[in-house]
């Protein structure tokens, strides 16, 4: 009795020397930051490769990745009660929207102390984390859309991959099949996305937005021959359908089984066709040049940024440095999770520029802009332009009054939106 | 005039019941005015400035309810969702009440048509929305495969500014019947058999019947199936966000994705809440009228 009695007394004295020495080791133990994001499933494994890598490179920061869906949302009241994360997988669009508000840190400062050059970085993927002058973060991935060609369709009609959009336009012709009911079986071209006049319209050499991102600039000769051409492949040569194919995914996807010959896509469908499409023998180009040899491609993607209310944004920093300003890193990250980082001695790497696929990509990305960085942006474009673009091409008004229309419901919107 | 103990018993147990039924409801009351009617009044005096959730709020005055004059998207948006109310409730009344009547008769297995009946309405809509808009395809879907088969040459509904509305009330139909064939169905079993029974003793026929005593049972019922379907019909949203995002041209866009747009897409939420407030009016007024009007035939009869 007594012995256990003992070993009793010290048991209960080890735990609590134990706990004692535990509690002195949490007093000077990592610092613990918090990242969100909406990133789930197969996203959430690969941040979590890059958490986990960075938690067992060093000692003084643990990080912690929380999933949460509309992020966007709980953000906005997490950041009004002060309970927000120290840093965000930020969808690099809404910095026009939020940075203004002072929900974000500007990251200047690190960048100059760690003299860490911005010219490693994709410039225009900066930009649209910029805001009044201050940069908000660092680029995650790059993305932009580019051409996916079937190339086994391709092979049989005897054609290349388009360069101009009259190439563009003969190819989807000859690729365009329909059975004796004229009923569709396969799109040449696959104009599916109207949201993407923003990219037409620089290959037609104008651009969406004035030079100072007040005004719509659209209404032009350039607007027009983008409209006209929609209206040739649509409703006159009929390459497509609107609607053809909605619905399908993964293996029943049109573009895996042949009923698109062409169309416009980002790097988010490469790791899928490569999965899903064994069969498929396939490609990706950059944009065709428009009529005056203008070429055009838009840039999108997330970034990584530190929030206002985080107390610890140094140490978010150092997994943010260590995370994309390192191109060991930031290659590791990219090879992951199937993503172009932002940072450029990363995509120079062979996995990036021999790959047929994300080659495409990677070249359109050398002249790929970003879509104007305001407020107003993406209502104008969703609101005014798109449903008047679609009015048009059903022929239920003209191009002109089209644009008109798009234009006066657009500037509107634009000044709605603007920070006052 | 001394009551008589009966009465004073019979008040004393009233007395009683009532203090029980206040505090029976008081939890639903009480959750009621925390999360909607506290929120409604916040919202009511934020329609009167810029709130954007993130920065302080500045009052000012009615400028969200002047520009609300000229907004031509939110107009559209009010007026489209009138003009599916229009087509959704008559038919969600009339579809809910033909099933309801089938599925009251005595027949084995009839639970399992209950069932398949309310599936739908567990039915994710954003998920529902997704299976439809493959169905709903020109030359592959379902549904014109369907209609090819009596020979209809069905369009592209989703592509189609005329006829993307009409796909929007063909799937939220079959996902609303299920809680109205269920509310019709506690409404059936209220009317007393014996009605029917000397009805038919009279010689009624069916269809007189049907006319004369399960109509008129079945008005409180329908009063209420009704009101609630207005006022879901107005705030139609996640089918049309989902299937049509608003498009094609303005076909579908709606008074809440306006709202909702506003709100958390643009960080205008003072302004969202004076939509929020004009889209609440309009509702308030097609309810008094449908009240009324439900009054007067109340009076003919």
């Amino acid at each position: 009795m007594k012995t256990r009695n003992k070993a009793t007394l010290l048991l209960t004295a080890a735990i609590v020397g134990a706990a004692t020495i535990g509690s002195m080791g949490k007093a000077q133990g990592p610092t613990e930051i918090t990242l969100w994001g909406d990133w789930s499933g197969g996203g959430e494994q690969q941040v979590l490769t890059m958490v986990n890598a960075f938690n067992a490179a060093q000692s003084k920061i643990k990080v912690k990745y929380v999933v949460q869906q509309d992020v966007i949302t709980k953000f906005l009241t997490a950041s009004t009660a002060g309970q927000a994360p120290d840093m965000m997988i930020w969808d690099r669009f809404l910095t026009a929207l939020y940075a203004p508000k002072n929900v974000l840190a500007p990251i200047n400062g690190y960048l100059t102390k760690d003299k860490i050059a911005q010219s490693g970085f994709y410039k225009q993927a900066l930009a649209e984390l910029t805001s009044q002058g201050n940069l908000y973060g660092l680029p995650l991935t790059v993305d932009a859309r580019a051409i996916f060609y079937n190339k086994k369709l391709f092979k049989a009609a005897n054609l290349k991959p388009p360069r101009t959009w009259a190439e563009l336009r003969s190819a989807a012709i000859k690729l365009t099949k329909r059975d004796a009911n004229g009923k569709l079986q396969v799109s040449g071209f696959a104009l599916d996305d109207l949201g993407l006049f923003s990219m037409w319209i620089k290959q037609a050499g104008g651009t969406v937005l004035n030079a100072d991102n007040t005004k719509t600039a659209f209404n032009n000769a350039a607007g027009l021959a983008v409209l006209e051409f929609w209206d040739q492949l649509l409703n006159k040569d009929k390459v497509y359908e609107l609607g053809f194919g909605k619905g399908e995914g993964n293996a029943q996807d049109p573009f895996v089984t042949g009923k698109i010959a062409m169309y416009y896509n980002g790097p988010w469908s490469i790791s899928g066709y490569k999965k899903y499409g064994k069969d498929l023998d396939w490609g990706v180009v950059a944009p065709p040049a428009g009529p005056n040899g203008d070429k055009g491609a838009n840039m999108g993607g997330f970034g990584l940024a530190i929030t206002q209310a985080s107390k610890q944004k140094d140490a978010a920093w150092e997994f943010m440095k260590w995370w994309l300003a390192n191109p060991t890193n930031a290659l590791t990250w990219g090879k992951t999770s199937d993503n172009i980082p932002g940072n450029l001695k990363a995509v120079s790497d062979p996995f990036f520029q021999k790959d047929i696929a994300w080659k495409g990509i990677t070249d359109t990305l050398k002249f790929a802009t970003i879509r104007p960085a305001v407020p107003g942006y993406f209502p104008m474009e969703g609101q005014a332009l798109v449903p008047n673009i679609q009015l048009f091409l059903e022929g239920k008004q003209d191009a002109k009054t089209a644009l008109q229309k798009a234009q006066e419901t657009g500037d509107r919107l634009l000044a709605d939106n603007a920070v006052k | 005039m001394q009551t008589s103990p009966v009465n004073s018993r019979r008040s004393r147990l009233l007395r009683h019941e009532s203090t029980m039924a206040y505090w029976l409801i008081s939890p639903a009351m009480t959750l009621f005015l925390i999360f909607t009617i506290v929120p409604t009044i916040f919202a009511f005096f934020l329609s009167f400035s810029n709130y954007d959730i993130l920065t302080p709020i500045k009052w000012i005055g009615l400028q969200n309810y002047e520009r609300l004059l000229t907004d031509t998207l939110f107009a559209r948006g009010v007026r489209n969702v009138a003009f599916y109310a229009l087509l959704y409730v008559p038919i969600i009344i009339g579809s809910s009440v033909m099933i309801a009547l089938a599925l009251n008769r005595k027949r084995p297995g009839m639970v399992i048509f209950r069932t398949l009946f309310y599936l739908p309405s567990v039915t994710s809509s954003i998920a529902a929305a997704t299976v439809w808009t493959w169905m709903l395809q020109k030359d592959y879907g379902l549904v014109n495969q369907g209609l090819a088969i009596v020979g209809i040459h069905g369009p592209s509904w989703l592509a189609s500014s005329d006829y993307a509305m009409y796909a929007i009330v063909i799937v939220t139909v079959w996902q609303g019947l299920g809680g109205n064939i269920i509310v019709y169905l506690a409404g059936l079993q209220g009317i007393p058999a014996y009605l029917y029974e000397a009805a038919g003793l009279d010689g009624a026929s069916p269809l007189q019947q049907f006319w004369y005593i399960t109509v008129p049972g079945l008005r409180t019922t329908t009063f209420f199936v009704l009101f609630m379907s207005l006022i879901g019909a107005f705030q139609l949203f996640d089918q049309a966000y989902a299937m049509t995002q608003g498009g094609p041209g303005y076909a579908t866009t709606t008074a809440v994705y306006q709202i909702y747009s506003n709100g958390f897409n643009q960080l205008r939420m003072g302004y969202a809440a004076a939509q929020a407030f004009v889209l609440a009016v309009a509702i308030l007024v097609v309810s008094l009228i449908n009240n009324r009007l439900n009054k007067d035939a109340d009076l003919g009869t």
